[in-house]
C-alpha cells in the first residue's frame, strides 16, 4: 500500500511542478492558446475540401460526425505533446547522458518516476481546444450525446491515452540499443496522422494495421462513435483490454531492456 | 566572381561528399523519408470520395496519379537545411564553413542534391504497390512537356532552398528557428497541393492561392507530371516559379548577409 501511496506524491509532485512552470510562463502559455485555436482550424481545412464533393457523406460519416473525430485527434495530440512525449524524450537523452542511472537509483519504479517528471504545460490548450472542437461538435450532431456516450467516449480516449503511452515506451525502449530514435517518434506521429479520419475511409491492409497494429482507430474513431451512440458496451470492453494488453508489452520490453542497460560507467 | 569559379570546380567533390553521407546515414534517411506519409493517407481518403463518381477532373486513377506525382516530387524537392543551420548556428560550428574559399550555403545545397536521387530511388517499390492497387494510372505526361517537367522540378527544389535559407538566417538573431519554420510548413501542407488538389478548392480561395509561393514549391511541377497543367499554362506556371525564385532569392541574400555580419558581432 505504501508503494502506491509513494507513487502517488510523485504523480502529486510532478503535477506541482508543471503548474508551476506554467505560471512561470504566462505569456508564452497565452500564445500557444492562441496557436491551438489557430491549428483547430487548419486541421479543419482538409476535412472541409473533402467533404465539399460528397454531399451525402462517406462511408456514413457526415461532415459534423467526422468533425468528432478531428476534436479527439487533436485532444490526444495534445495529451501526447503535453504529457507522454517531453516525458519519454527526456529518457533518450537520459540514455544519451548517462543520467539515467540517477533515476534507477531512486526508490520508486523507474518506468512510473520517467512518465512523471516532465510535462509540457504549453501544450494543455492544443488539448483543450480539442475539447472544446469535441463539444462545438457534438453540439451540432443530429442527436447530441448523453451522459452515457460521453462518459464511454472519455474512457475510450483514456484508453487510447494508455496506447499512446506504450507506444512511445515501446519506442523508448529501442534507446537502449540504438541511442538515437529521436526520428521515430517523428515516423510514429507521421503514422497516427491517419487518425484525423475516420478509419472506415481506409480499406483491407491500411486499415488493419490502423486497427490492431497501431490501433489509431480505436484512438480516435471508436471515441467518436460512441459520441454517436454506435458502440456498444462490449466493444468498449474490447478497447480497454487491448489498451491493457499494450501496456503489459510495453512493460514487459521496458524491463527487458532496463536488464540490457550497461549505465554509463561501465 | 572567383568564389563562383572555385564552387564550380568543386561541384563534382562536392556531390561525391554528399553521396557518402548519404550512405553513412541511409537509415537516418530512411526514417525521414517514411516520415512523408500524408500524401498516401490523403490519396486514400480522396479514393474513398470519388469511388461515387469523379471529383472535378478526378477519378479514383486519378488521384492515385496526383499523389503519386506529388510523393515523387516532394523527395525531389525536399530541403533539411533550416534544421542543419539551427544546430550549426546555435554550436558555432559554422565558423570552419565561414572561413572556406567558398560560400557555405554551397556544400549543403551539394550534399542535398546529391541524396535526392536516392530518395526517389526508395520510392519505387511504394509507386509499384500504388500502381498493382490502381493500374489504369497511367503517365500523364506529353513527350512535349518532359523539359518543363524538369524544368520546374529544379525551380522548386531552388525555392525550397532558398525559403529554408531565410529561416536559416532568422536563426542569427532567434537562436532557434526551426519552430517557426515549422508554422510555415503547416501553411505549406495545405497551400502548396500537398494535401489535395489545389484546384478543388473553393475557387474564390483558389484565386489568391495559385499567385502564392506555396504552389510554385510543390503544385506547379505535380501539376506538369500529373497531366493537369500543359502547355501554354505550364509555361505561365513555371514563369510564376521563376519570379518567386528571384524574389526569394534577393531575399534570402540579404537575410543570410545581415545574419553573417551579426553572428562575426558576437565573435563565434
Amino acid at each position: 500500500m505504501s508503494r502506491l501511496r509513494q507513487i502517488w506524491r510523485a504523480l502529486g509532485a510532478g503535477t506541482r511542478v508543471a503548474v508551476m512552470i506554467a505560471l512561470q510562463y504566462r505569456a508564452s502559455f497565452v500564445g500557444e492558446a492562441a496557436m491551438a485555436l489557430l491549428w483547430i482550424f487548419w486541421m479543419v481545412v482538409p476535412l472541409f475540401v473533402v467533404f465539399r464533393y460528397t454531399a451525402s457523406g462517406i462511408d456514413g460519416w457526415t461532415y459534423d460526425e467526422a468533425l468528432l473525430v478531428v476534436g479527439c485527434f487533436i485532444t490526444l495530440q495534445g495529451i501526447l505533446e503535453a504529457f507522454i512525449d517531453p516525458n519519454l524524450r527526456a529518457v533518450v537523452e537520459h540514455v544519451r547522458q548517462g543520467t539515467l542511472d540517477f533515476v534507477l537509483l531512486k526508490p520508486i519504479d523507474a518506468q512510473i518516476l520517467v512518465s512523471v517528471q516532465r510535462t509540457a504545460p504549453t501544450k494543455i490548450p492544443h488539448m483543450l481546444a480539442g475539447v472544446g472542437l469535441l463539444v462545438v461538435a457534438s453540439a451540432r450532431l443530429a442527436h447530441p450525446p448523453g451522459p452515457a456516450q460521453v462518459l464511454l467516449a472519455v474512457l475510450l480516449l483514456l484508453a487510447g491515452a494508455a496506447i499512446l503511452h506504450s507506444l512511445w515506451t515501446l519506442v523508448v525502449s529501442t534507446s537502449f540499443w540504438f541511442v538515437r530514435v529521436d526520428n521515430l517518434s517523428y515516423l510514429l506521429g507521421s503514422v497516427l496522422d491517419a487518425g484525423r479520419w475516420p478509419v472506415g475511409f481506409f480499406q483491407g491492409a491500411v486499415r488493419f494495421v490502423l486497427t490492431f497494429i497501431l490501433p489509431v482507430g480505436l484512438m480516435t474513431t471508436w471515441p467518436a462513435l460512441a459520441l454517436r451512440g454506435l458502440i456498444s458496451p462490449a466493444a468498449a470492453l474490447g478497447a480497454l483490454g487491448l489498451a491493457a494488453a499494450f501496456a503489459l508489452v510495453a512493460r514487459a520490453v521496458w524491463t527487458f531492456a532496463l536488464r540490457h542497460y550497461s549505465s554509463a560507467s561501465s | 566572381m572567383s568564389a563562383l569559379r572555385h564552387a564550380v570546380r568543386a561541384w563534382p567533390t562536392l556531390l561525391r561528399i554528399g553521396v557518402a553521407e548519404m550512405v553513412a546515414y541511409r537509415a537516418e534517411i530512411f526514417i525521414w523519408f517514411l516520415t512523408a506519409t500524408m500524401p498516401l493517407i490523403m490519396m486514400l481518403v480522396w479514393d474513398r470520395v470519388a469511388a461515387g463518381g469523379p471529383v472535378g477532373r478526378f477519378d479514383q486513377p486519378g488521384f492515385a496519379r496526383y499523389f503519386v506525382a506529388t510523393l515523387v516530387v516532394r523527395q525531389l524537392t525536399s530541403s533539411w537545411l533550416v534544421w542543419e543551420m539551427n544546430e550549426q548556428i546555435r554550436s558555432g560550428s559554422l565558423s570552419p564553413a565561414l572561413l572556406k574559399p567558398m560560400h557555405p550555403l554551397v556544400l549543403p545545397a551539394a550534399e542535398n542534391i546529391a541524396a535526392l536521387p536516392f530518395r526517389a530511388a526508395m520510392l519505387l517499390p511504394l509507386v509499384a504497390v500504388i500502381w498493382l492497387w490502381r493500374p489504369e494510372m497511367r503517365w500523364g505526361v506529353a513527350a512535349a512537356d518532359l523539359p518543363l517537367l524538369v524544368v520546374a522540378v529544379f525551380l522548386a527544389w531552388l525555392l525550397n532552398y532558398l525559403t529554408q535559407v531565410c529561416f536559416a538566417a532568422l536563426a542569427f538573431w532567434l537562436q532557434q528557428s526551426s519552430g517557426l519554420f515549422m508554422v510555415w510548413f503547416g501553411v505549406w501542407v495545405l497551400l502548396s497541393g500537398y494535401a489535395f488538389p489545389l484546384e478543388l478548392m473553393p475557387p474564390a480561395l483558389l484565386a489568391a492561392v495559385r499567385w502564392l509561393p506555396f504552389r510554385a514549391m510543390l503544385g506547379v511541377p505535380v501539376e506538369i507530371a500529373s497531366g493537369l497543367s500543359s502547355g501554354l499554362g505550364a509555361l505561365a506556371a513555371v514563369a510564376l516559379q521563376l519570379v518567386w525564385c528571384a524574389a526569394v532569392g534577393l531575399l534570402a541574400r540579404a537575410m543570410w548577409r545581415a545574419g553573417v555580419r551579426r553572428y562575426e558581432a558576437y565573435g563565434a
